[in-house]
């Protein structure tokens, strides 16, 4: 638990398809990897088009707004004794989505901000947010099938099945 | 910082939100407007898993195994749904420990509509129908809405909605042409549910003071009433071409707007029900504060054993 009596919590990105990229979709609380694993799938792997997500707990995390972009770089952060990876992810559009934040990318520098110096491009995007390589948790791509297939087979789950039209019943009111 | 700076920072927060850009967690933004959002997203994300409660009580109770997948899938949903909504409003600042403490301790509102009770099986069609249809028109209009974090959460829903929203039809239809014992249970389930599902979709806009602003800052897109209008006008004719009758004398087609009308809302009954003196009330507190202390051991297991597993990682 944390100081706050909550499990603690992971962001979750998950990857639609072998061809697009990995993007937060939300976050789970969860006590360790394997359970912020289990809890991601069942939260945000309902239905199909998952065949991937990248978990990273919350301090892992660093987000920065267009806004704060604006206003300059933060403060100086903690110099690493060793340059570390960073996964880049940018959010580039404002248009109707269920997902931003779309992973562009890493970086590899010896502190957080010039970490965010190497990653934002010249064009300055929306959001950028940076993630501590080495805290990310995956799901494992030998277990992709078992994991996101079912899915993909509970087609009772997709709004196609239900599309019936009303017929009209010999007691209708007149008017309708 | 100076006033001028703060009237500063506030145009240029209106200017956003008129550019139809979207607020980000981080963002400045007025407090009241993340107050706002706070207290919606929070009653939203309640509602979802009160919402689980009078469906899931017919889970065992299915006529077929497909019927029961559904509802199993459909119940599972709205868990889900309720955590995007949790998580929409933790990146204003809120945490899921106080949202969840002041839904247990009765101190948070969520949908009027869920403390009605489900007397019959056809009662998980009629809510498919009405109370997902209303939902959904309400859940399209936010999909709209200025902060990205809920703008975001409403897309996805809307997508799995409208599965809920159409099993539930589907399910009416299929009784509406029915036995006369099946038109019955149908009729019976729409006398119950029409009035509690155009209620929920909030007070007329005159009696609903945090509206103006709301649509000010393109939090909401629609009023109460606009939203309404949209849920009677496709689920009206519908019902009364599957030859049932809605339960309003005064429901009629209004040739001149190409709108239906319907007749007075009992807005004294909405609020008993909305201030805890509906027929479920304390029924639906009670089942959530049991599910709660229910799975109290399992949340104190998991944090052990990561606890336990962190300690061996360090020795």
């Amino acid at each position: 638990m944390t100081a706050d009596g909550q499990l603690p919590r992971w962001e979750v990105f998950k990857q639609d398809s072998s061809t697009k990229a990995h993007a937060a979709v939300g976050s789970v609380h969860a006590a360790d990897a394997e359970h912020a694993l289990l809890m991601a799938r069942s939260v945000f792997a309902r239905r199909p088009s998952a065949v991937s997500m990248w978990l990273a707990p919350q301090w892992a995390v660093h987000q920065y707004t267009r806004e704060q972009l604006a206003e300059g770089f933060a403060a100086p952060s903690e110099q690493l004794a060793v340059p570390a990876r960073y996964l880049v992810f940018l959010k580039t559009s404002d248009r109707r989505s269920m997902a931003a934040y779309e992973h562009r990318g890493e970086v590899v520098a010896s502190s957080t901000t010039a970490a965010l110096r190497a990653a934002v491009p010249d064009e300055p995007p929306l959001g950028v947010w940076l993630v501590e390589a080495a805290a990310v948790i995956a799901t494992d791509t030998a277990d992709a099938e078992p994991w996101f297939a079912p899915a993909t087979e509970k087609r009772y789950k997709q709004q196609s099945e239900y599309a019936v039209s009303v017929k009209r019943h010999p007691a209708a009111r007149e008017e309708s | 910082m100076t006033e001028t700076q703060a009237a500063q920072r506030a145009a240029a927060f209106e200017a956003r939100i008129a550019a139809g850009e979207k607020i980000e967690a981080g963002d400045w933004m007025p407090e009241d407007y993340r107050r706002q959002l706070i207290r919606m997203i929070g009653q939203h994300a309640h509602s979802e898993y009160v919402g689980m409660l009078p469906e899931g009580a017919w889970i065992d109770a299915a006529p077929t195994l497909r019927r029961k997948l559904i509802l199993v899938a459909k119940v599972q949903d709205e868990a889900g749904h309720g955590q995007y909504l949790y998580h929409a409003a933790e990146t204003l600042g809120a945490t899921r420990a106080e949202m969840l403490d002041a839904l247990l301790e009765g101190r948070a509102k969520y949908s009027s509509v869920f403390n009605y009770p489900t007397l019959t099986w056809a009662d998980v069609g009629m809510i498919g129908w009405l109370v997902d249809g209303a939902a959904i028109k309400n859940q399209l209009m936010l999909a709209q809405c200025s902060y990205g974090p809920y703008s975001r959460a409403m897309v996805r829903i809307c997508a799995e909605e409208t599965f809920h929203h159409l099993q539930g039809r589907e399910m009416i239809l299929t009784y509406a042409s029915g036995t006369p014992h099946q038109r019955a249970m149908a009729q019976d389930a729409l006398d119950r549910w029409w009035w509690p599902a155009l209620m929920m979709l909030g007070p007329h806009d005159a009696n609903s003071p945090n509206s103006p602003q709301l649509k000010a800052w393109r939090i909401k897109t629609k009023s109460n009433d606009e939203v309404r209008q949209e849920f009677l006008d496709e689920h009206a004719p519908e019902l009364l071409a599957a030859g049932l009758s809605i339960p309003d004398d005064d429901l009629r087609y209004d040739e001149e707007t190409g709108h239906w009308r319907h007749g007075p809302i009992d807005w004294a009954e909405f609020w008993r029900v909305v201030k805890g003196a509906g027929p479920c009330n304390a029924e639906r507190l009670a089942a959530r504060r049991a599910a709660h202390d229910d799975g109290r051991w399992v949340r104190e297991a998991l944090a052990a054993h990561a606890a336990r597993a962190s300690e061996r990682t360090s020795e």
